[in-house]
């Protein structure tokens, strides 16, 4: 066992491998959460040109290997034209994922807001879009907060899926260690370690939210 | 024909799938009247009040708001379905009041009365907020401006409802049993509230099992049974001579409850 010369010797490297997982995981997160509101509505809709759509592209997403999802990104991206890197790929690939997935909790917070509410705004004459932003959006984020949190751990854990298309993330940066150093336990359990911080902060933060959200009852 | 009934409605119908829930209601409500909706339970009331609302659209009939048609426009004699923007804009006199209160949690008592003034009305914040606290100090509510509906009473929970209706200063008021949610105790303070904004010449329509305010502030009392009126009249009318018996049925089985 060997972990200060791996640690001392490659630490710059790790850093910026996980400063990678951090970036594609909050981009796709956020971009994902974008995304993902309004596939929640399209879902509720009682529109069938809307809801079906939308229960088509919920289904595919949360239906497949994300490995496979990434892969079809990946060469898809140049048949059609799009000439992009693969961490472009690998962003668009785990924010149409990752809305899937966050559709599908938004629902199910939305559907537990009852209709009375929307009613009461309607007869105020405030409009459908005031009414999501306004009102449905900030009460059911405070139901799906934990949820979230385990959709946002998800979404990190399962971007170390991307260093197959040569995404230079934490996962990469660790079978790069691996091949120079040739300590594969020493280098992968450093990484698991970081991915662990990482997630422990996410759950710290969550729980924080929650306790906030609790006291402005 | 100079004058208009605030709230006119005729010929009524409307089907939930197979059933048949309203079968041909005529309803006009005159400025400064309140008229009290009574009947057993699936009877249709709120169906009425809603349909009364375009909160639920109905098949056929017509309801006119201070004379403009609510919920549909009529093209070539044939009737569609009216814009979002004409229904907002035909039901913007009306304020109501649920049974449930269905308030926003999310939000305090003075942010439940300002939502609509400000996201609406487009006023200030300074200016929502006065109106606010003007409108709940008229329903008693003035201390509890920053709780949440959590921290309030049932009874505080329905003045907020009241007060958030009132702030867009409407012109009829409808209430879906406005009290039968609360607590024994807590019903007084809603409809002390309620008589005072008739005694203020509110317009009202009020779904309520309370008989003892529909025979003191209602001036007009509809008995419905089965998606129909049976009968209405004065509260004396209806309280005291009933002619149908369906109507002497449904006041029996309330007194004999209420003793
Ligand atoms: N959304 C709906 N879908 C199907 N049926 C409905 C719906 N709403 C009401 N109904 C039916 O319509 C009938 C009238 O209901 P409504 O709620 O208007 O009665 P009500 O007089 O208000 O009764 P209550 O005193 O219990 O409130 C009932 O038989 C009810 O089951
Ligand atoms: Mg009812």
């Amino acid at each position: 066992m060997d972990f200060s010369g791996v640690i001392s010797n490659h630490y710059g490297a790790f850093l910026a491998g996980a400063g990678m997982t951090v970036t594609v995981s909050v981009v796709s997160i956020a971009a994902g959460m974008f995304l993902g509101l309004w596939l929640s509505f399209g879902l509720i809709s009682r529109n069938r040109p809307i809801r079906l759509p939308s229960a088509a592209y919920r289904s595919f997403w949360r239906g497949t290997p994300i490995l496979v999802q990434l892969l079809i990104i990946f060469y898809l991206l140049p048949e059609i034209g799009l000439d992009v890197p693969p961490v472009a790929a690998a962003m668009i690939a785990l924010t149409m994922n990752t809305a899937a997935f966050q559709a599908e909790i938004f629902r199910g917070g939305l559907l537990s807001i009852r209709p009375g509410q929307v009613e009461a705004a309607r007869m105020l004459g405030i409009g459908m879009p005031a009414i999501r932003v306004r009102i449905l959006i900030p009460q059911m984020m405070r139901l799906v907060l934990p949820a979230l949190v385990n959709e946002t751990i998800s979404i990190l854990k399962n971007s170390s899926l991307i260093s197959v298309i040569a995404v230079t993330e934490l996962m990469r940066t660790s079978q790069q260690v691996v091949s120079v150093t040739y300590r594969p336990l020493e280098a992968y359990t450093v990484a698991a370690l970081i991915y662990l911080a990482m997630n422990l902060v996410l759950a710290r933060a969550g729980a924080w939210f929650e306790r906030r959200y609790a006291a402005a009852r | 024909m100079e004058h208009k009934p605030v709230v006119l409605v005729e010929g009524l119908h409307k089907r939930f799938g197979a059933a048949h829930v309203l079968r041909g209601i005529d309803l006009a409500v005159e400025s400064s009247r309140v008229v009290c909706v009574i009947g057993p339970s699936g009877s249709g009331k709120s169906t009425l009040l809603r349909c009364m609302a375009f909160l639920d659209r109905y098949d056929e009939g017509r309801v006119f708001i201070e004379g403009r048609l609510l919920g549909y426009r009529e093209v070539d004699g044939r009737r569609v379905p009216d814009s979002d923007r004409n229904i907002d804009s035909v039901r913007s006199v009306i304020g109501m009041v649920f049974q449930h209160y269905n308030l926003w949690p999310h939000k305090t008592a003075l942010g439940n009365v300002t939502e609509a003034l400000r996201v609406v009305k487009r006023l200030s914040r300074r200016e929502a907020e006065a109106i606010g606290m003007e409108t709940l100090a008229k329903v008693g509510m003035e201390e509890k401006a920053n709780a949440y509906p959590a921290r309030l009473s049932g009874g505080q929970q329905q003045r907020n409802a009241i007060a958030r209706a009132l702030a867009m200063r409407p012109h009829v008021m409808y209430f879906d049993e406005p009290t039968s949610a609360l607590d024994p105790e807590l019903v007084g303070e809603v409809l002390e509230v309620m008589q005072e904004l008739a005694g203020e010449g509110m317009t009202m329509v009020v779904v309520t099992h309370e008989m003892g305010f529909a025979a003191h502030v209602a001036d007009e009392v509809v008995f419905m049974d089965e998606g129909e009126v049976i009968e209405r009249g004065s509260p004396d009318d209806v309280f005291k001579r009933p002619r149908s018996e369906r109507l002497r049925e449904f006041l029996d089985t309330w007194r004999a409850r209420t003793i």
